[in-house]
């Protein structure tokens, strides 16, 4: 053994063997995890991990199983984030990369290679950006007009133009962002990881937590904030698009308001008359305070989904006056009162593949831009005008981004998928604003210069909160797991503030 | 795992039950007890130093801390001990100065001091050492005398002043000791509380308010042996206890270890084999040896296998539960894995110690040398062999038998005369709709593309298939027949329905995953330097533990020559199920205690080591440990001698008196109010409802996501929770919530603990809702007396009454006493009254009764009474 833990083959008995130690007698404690349905369920699977596990290479990384807040390997810069996840695959010279060598080409065949997915509707002839780039801001970032609203925050925007994932698969491309490793699927998420390092900022509110579309979930469902095999604890929260909103934590509508109220009160008198027959029984004590407890916490998720609160200007912002943006506006408004509360990470995701123009790239485009661009901008400034930027980390953008050449002919026609190279842009957290940083080739197709991979974008996520990657440990079946997977990693200096 | 993903738990703040209890600390003595180095000074040096200063092949700084004499020498910086003066000792000074030893774990403050004392009073030994001792740490006498390893033997029963309570011999155990501090037994619970108690205690389910009512009111005396013999033989019963059985064997539907978390398709059948075993009251030793060895008990070939020995082979399954990632065959790396947690399994479920500990070196604390580690590995090395792996689907026996093969042959042969009447119909059918396609096609060419239509596809000359490709429609395929002639193509269609249906008929190959040793395959054992399997070193043969019998007497022999296998696993098994295991008999006796006590007679039911929980009742354990294997090792005898203590049937009210000595309760002055166990919980909902679904045994239940990613049973399918699927990566969130082991390797206890998140799936889970409606409406409809659409809200809540009691008595197998009606009925008043106020359907007088009905049930189900049992 290592350690002077007693046990660690099967958890449960061993957790709270090395409690006795402290505990004086038969006496509960509140252990104040914050969120945790059911945390207790993870001593089994915290403590197993272990003795047996790599005895040749004993691992000084504690395991958590609580959301209590902890402390970073260094001094953080984010504090929490918010990934507004763009899966599909942006045309980023349509939006965010300007190619003058490809409009300049329009219509020719390209000389290079081309990594297609769809071969069947392959072609090499380069579709010139059917929209006009002009520079904006002080730092004279060029962005599409199909994105006016992202034009207008420019200065406060980093955006990584070098992105590569070397595959152009949605799934391949969208596990590796999450995961660490292209294709793996089922593997703890970014968020995952956060929170299992950090914990949780909030007593009421899940600490990771997920708003999903209401027109469905993005390709693998909810894998998509799976905590794989580190223990459910830390796993994605839904908020789903229907009642009730978050499973469990808020009531379904019929039950809401006055009716729970008088089923907990006739509760507490049920659980109180019977309390009079066992007096000093603690542990009754302990169950009635936690439906106090659950109803405070559930009143808090109401409060945070409650965007009534809000002043008709901040509406406005979001562009909740508008049906083209009100849903994706709600939920990016939500996101920011989420983190106000002091919840780590929170995921925006669309339903199906919006950003996946295959075909009638001309109408496609623009109808997903309108309905994102202003939520997504009007998040950043609001962000930065309460205060919370400096430690809000906002992430948009895909798994991958869209090839230069046609796919298909004429009006109908799209772009196939490029995980060779495409942009991404992030806000606040220590990243550095006005810079447009990495460059893909002339026509847009490979990342060039300043090439970030997801594993790259991962350790330098985790820099900004404050987490060394490869110390950032969880031993799953005696092997040292990481989010960048032992993969090569590098922190992008270049986007550091 | 990697299990886990999935889901419970989110919400909670986790206020837990904290076990506290006799640990290590017990192990520093009075201070005025004569110190010697073999019992006082030993045991910290093997936790802190011996690893590089004595068990190993060489000594660092060429120091050896195993004997007083070789401290005396020292090593490279001079002698470790000066005697009589502990200022001056080197050890001390390394020590006292964190120096040593160089890892994160120090030697605490008290035991320092007590080194400090010892050197001071001259370094005394127990006995005179010898002048040379064997390489490695051994096993001292001092070592031997701990609790856990002496030998079993019947001890007296003790004499106690209130015999009149010493209902069974247990009783004379716990009551010396509370008289011993001035306390007695609680006055026994009453019949209602005792049925309650019971038959959760053994069913896992509540009792019916009937039975509750026909016990309560029974004249006889023996009423409450005939309630136990009653549930003692319930279907149920097996039910219960197998989840027990199950949490240690580390039960799973799934292999866990990668990501994918294979299925275990056939893992059931083991589940299956414990439920029915329990059942039938399987003497535990012979429960024990068909698991570890039933294998051995079967001649090979396993094939046209008789019922009794497909039992004994299913019991097996116990040894295929660990987590295995060798699905593809698996690396070196991934095989040993399996070996150490099927060791880990069996060691913490059977031994109650941490033998893992010794897989790389000396246990720390326990006399377990690594040898010892790799003695036990060799017995199961036959069967678990890295260098001759069965990758999981290998594991598979099949069941399928001649007679099963001679009916599945036939049918096929009754397929095949109907393919070949569907091939000749198919045959003359393309022909006719070639003949007729050929019409179409100018005259001078019919004959050559009817020749090339007819000619086979790859005998096609050139030409042939550029004609075809001219003229396709005259290619005509099976596939494309329909657009040429339907009624010939449905004939066809019918045809092979009738062909699928025909092999549908064969007898389902089935299947039962096992561990079964080949034949006459003897591998080597090694020690692996510091665990690392690509370091074997010297050759271990097959053994028990050292500490469990005199020196010399634990070696088993390698190979039985009566048997076609090792026989190493069943020699082990039979001597764990001698009645005189030192380890077995008190590990098992134990667990059943905490099973029916709430906390075993030794808290930590895995480890009897010096980490571990000293036992409450040494000699309590001995006895039952005795008494269990003289008696026939019955597990329904011991449950019946347990429950009908006076012990067991004590109140469970708290004295102050009692709390203010024994807080904890390890003396049993009182029974606990005990949380029921996550199945139980779920179970007793469905009870209540009155949807649960008793149907045992077969497939697992499946457990599926559902659209937020919560893992849940499938089509809320309500059998009890044993049955449903416990795959690793998919714990179901009510279950999980309320504590149920997600495995890895094994459960050896649960927790209670109380965490908002189970308030919360009480209070807004789709289960807790779904199953107050259905117990509303099951109360509704059991109201009786109808009432009137147009009733004032008052006389509607006050005819609800009847269906209040019913509710009543089935979330708590009573009625309602006066206060809780009056307090039921004002409560549906007010609800009725706001719901009258809602939208037209839920304002429908049935619909409306029905959700204020459901939202009492959901509170009964949620409250304390309902999931707490006294």
């Amino acid at each position: 053994m290592s350690t002077d833990q007693p046990s660690q083959r099967s958890g449960q008995g061993s957790r709270n063997d090395a409690a006795a130690g402290h505990a004086l007698g038969r006496r509960r404690f509140l252990a104040d995890t914050g969120f945790g349905l059911g945390a207790m369920a993870l001593a089994d699977l915290l403590g197993q991990e272990g003795l047996l596990a790599n005895p040749t290479k004993p691992s000084f990384e504690p395991a958590f199983n609580d959301l209590r807040a902890r402390s970073a390997h260094f001094p953080p810069r984010a504090t929490a984030m918010i990934s507004l996840f763009m899966h599909g695959g942006p045309a980023h010279m349509d939006l965010t990369d300007p190619k003058p060598e490809l409009q300049r080409l329009d219509g020719t065949d390209y000389g290079g290679e081309v990594a297609y997915s769809f071969v069947n509707r392959a072609s090499k002839r380069l579709l010139g950006s059917p929209w006009k780039f002009s520079p904006c801001g002080q730092s004279g970032t060029q962005i599409s007009e199909l994105l006016p609203c992202l034009q207008r925050i420019a200065d406060d925007i980093c955006l990584v133009r070098s992105m590569h994932t070397g595959h152009n698969g949605h799934e391949v491309s969208i596990r590796y962002f999450h995961g660490g490793i292209p294709a793996a699927l089922g593997r703890p998420t970014l968020g995952s990881w956060l929170t299992y390092a950090l914990g949780s900022e909030s007593r009421n509110l899940p600490s990771y937590m997920v708003l999903v579309d209401p027109e469905g979930h993005p390709v693998d469902g909810v894998s998509n904030w799976s905590s794989g095999f580190i223990p459910p604890l830390f796993q994605g929260t839904a908020l789903r698009a229907k009642e009730p909103r978050i499973p469990n934590l808020v009531p379904p509508p019929w039950l809401a308001g006055p009716i729970q109220a008088r089923n907990l009160a006739f509760l507490d008198r049920l659980n109180r008359r019977h309390r009079e027959g066992h007096p000093g029984e603690s542990d009754l004590d302990a169950r009635i305070a936690s439906y106090e407890l659950a109803a405070r916490m559930q009143l808090s998720a109401t409060d945070a989904l409650d965007i009534s609160q809000e002043t008709e200007a901040t509406h406005r912002l979001y562009g909740l006056d508008d049906p083209v943006t009100k849903e994706y506006g709600t939920r990016c408004l939500i996101a920011r009162r989420l983190v106000e509360r002091g919840v780590r990470f929170v995921q925006l995701f669309l339903g199906g593949q919006p950003w996946d123009n295959h075909t009638n790239i001309r109408e496609g485009l623009p109808a997903i831009c309108r309905r994102t661009d202003k939520p997504a901008a009007a998040l950043v400034s609001d962000l930065k005008s309460r205060g919370m930027l400096d430690t809000t980390l906002v992430h948009w953008g895909g798994e991958i981004g869209r090839l230069p050449v046609t796919e298909g002919e004429g009006s109908g026609c799209g772009r196939d998928h490029n995980g060779q190279g495409f942009s991404i842009w992030m806000a606040g957290g220590g990243v550095k604003p006005g810079i447009a940083f990495g460059e893909t080739d002339e026509v847009g197709h490979r990342a060039v210069t300043d090439i970030v991979t997801p594993n790259d974008w991962q350790a330098t996520v985790l820099r900004l909160f404050g987490l060394d990657h490869e110390r950032l440990v969880y031993r799953h079946d005696g092997v040292e797991q990481r989010l960048t997977a032992g993969r090569s990693a590098r922190i992008v200096d270049g986007i550091l503030a | 795992m990697h299990a886990g993903r999935g889901s419970p738990s989110r919400f909670g703040i986790v206020i837990l039950i904290a076990i506290g209890g006799l640990t290590a600390a017990g192990r520093l003595l009075a201070a005025d007890a004569p110190l010697s180095f073999e019992r006082d000074i030993r045991p910290i040096l093997r936790a802190h130093c011996l690893d590089c200063h004595g068990a190993g092949d060489g000594f660092e700084g060429s120091l050896d801390l195993r004997q007083v004499r070789s401290m005396d020498r020292g090593g490279d910086s001079g002698p470790a001990i000066l005697r009589g003066d502990a200022g001056a000792s080197l050890l001390v000074a390394r020590i006292r100065s964190g120096e040593m030893p160089p890892s994160t774990l120090k030697v605490k403050p008290e035991e320092l001091e007590l080194l400090e004392r010892w050197v001071a009073a001259g370094a005394p030994t127990a006995r005179p050492e010898p002048e040379t001792i064997p390489p490695g740490l051994g096993i001292t006498p001092e070592e031997r005398e701990w609790w856990s390893f002496r030998p079993l033997v019947r001890p007296p029963l003790p004499a106690v002043a209130n015999p009149d309570l010493v209902a069974q011999p247990i009783d004379a155990f716990l009551l010396a000791r509370l008289e011993a501090v001035g306390l007695s037994f609680s006055p026994p619970a009453d019949r209602a509380t005792l049925i309650r108690r019971a038959s959760i205690d053994l069913l896992g389910l509540p009792p019916s308010a009937e039975e509750v009512e026909a016990f309560v009111a029974d004249p006889d005396p023996a009423a409450f042996e005939h309630l136990v013999d009653r549930l003692l033989a319930s279907p149920r019963y097996g039910e219960r206890w197998a989840r027990h059985w199950l949490d240690v064997a580390g039960y799973a539907d799934s292999a866990g270890a990668t990501q994918d978390d294979p299925p275990r398709p056939y893992a059931w059948k083991y589940r299956d084999w414990v439920v029915r075993a329990l059942n039938a009251d399987v003497p535990f030793d012979r429960f024990l040896v068909e698991q570890l060895a039933g294998d051995e008990l079967v001649p090979p070939p396993h094939a046209q296998l008789p019922p009794e020995s497909i039992d004994r082979l299913t019991a097996t399954g116990f040894l295929r539960m660990a987590a295995d990632g060798t699905a593809g065959g698996g690396d070196p790396e991934s095989r040993n894995r399996v070996v150490a947690d099927t060791l880990g399994i069996v060691s913490s479920a059977l031994l109650g110690l941490t033998v893992g500990c010794a897989q790389c070196h000396d246990h720390r604390y326990d006399p377990i040398p690594q040898s010892d580690y790799y003695a036990l590995r060799a017995l199961f090395e036959p069967a678990l062999d890295p260098q001759a792996w069965k990758a999981p689907n290998e594991r598979l026996l099949s069941l399928f038998t001649d007679a099963d093969r001679a009916r599945s042959a036939e049918i096929e042969a009754e397929a095949v005369a109907a393919s070949q009447e569907l091939e000749t119909k198919q045959a003359a059918a393309i022909a006719a709709a070639l003949e007729k396609e050929l019409l179409k096609h100018p005259e001078d060419l019919r004959e050559k593309l009817g020749a090339a239509a007819r000619t086979a596809e790859k005998d096609r000359t050139p030409e042939q298939q550029q004609l075809l490709k001219e003229r396709p429609s005259v290619n005509i395929s099976p596939g494309v027949l329909y657009q040429y002639d339907q009624a010939a193509a449905d004939e066809l269609k019918a045809l092979g329905e009738k062909i699928a249906a025909i092999r549908a008929r064969k007898p389902v190959e089935d299947f039962l995953h096992v561990l079964a040793e080949p034949p006459g395959h003897l591998p080597v054992t090694r020690v692996f330097h510091r665990g690392d399997h690509r370091q074997p070193k010297g050759e271990v043969g097959p053994a028990d533990l050292q500490v469990t019998g005199s020196e010399g007497e634990t070696a088993l022999p390698a190979d039985d020559s009566t048997l076609p296998t090792s026989g190493r696993r069943l020699a082990w098994a039979r001597r764990l199920t001698s009645g005189r295991h030192p380890l077995l008999g008190r590990v098992i006796v134990n667990r059943l205690w905490m099973h029916h006590f709430g906390r075993g007679i030794v808290g930590t039911p895995a480890d009897f080591g010096r980490l571990g929980e000293r036992p409450s009742h040494p000699e309590l354990l001995d006895w039952l440990a005795v008494e269990f294997a003289d008696s026939g090792w019955s597990l329904k005898r011991f449950h019946r001698t347990i429950l009908l203590s006076t012990a067991w049937r004590q109140a469970s009210l708290r004295r102050p008196e009692l709390d203010g000595i024994d807080a904890d309760n390890r003396l049993v002055g009182r029974m606990p109010v005990r949380r029921l166990e996550a199945e139980a919980v779920r179970d007793r909902i469905l009870a209540a409802a009155g949807t649960l679904d008793p149907t045992p045994f077969g497939n697992a239940v499946p457990v599926v996501a559902d659209d937020a990613g919560e893992f849940v049973v499938k089509d809320s399918i309500p059998r009890r929770s044993l049955w449903v699927e416990q795959r690793r990566s998919m714990p179901v969130q009510f279950l999980a919530t309320f504590d149920a082991p997600t495995m890895q390797t094994n459960c050896d206890r649960r927790i209670h603990a109380t965490a908002a998140g189970q308030a919360l799936l009480l209070m807004n889970g789709d289960f807790a809702l779904a199953q107050a409606r259905r117990m509303a409406d099951a109360a509704l409809a059991a109201a009786g007396t109808p009432i009137a659409d147009d009733a004032p809200v008052d006389a509607e809540a006050q005819g609800l009454a009847p269906a209040v009691t019913f509710a009543w008595r089935r979330a708590y197998g009573r009625s309602p006493a006066a206060e809780e009606a009056a307090d039921a009925n004002g409560f549906l008043a007010d609800e009725l009254t706001i719901l009258r106020g809602a939208a037209a359907e839920i304002a429908a007088p049935t619909e409306r009764r029905a959700r204020a009905l459901a939202n009492l049930c959901q509170q009964l189900l949620s409250s304390n009474e309902f999931l707490h049992v006294d």
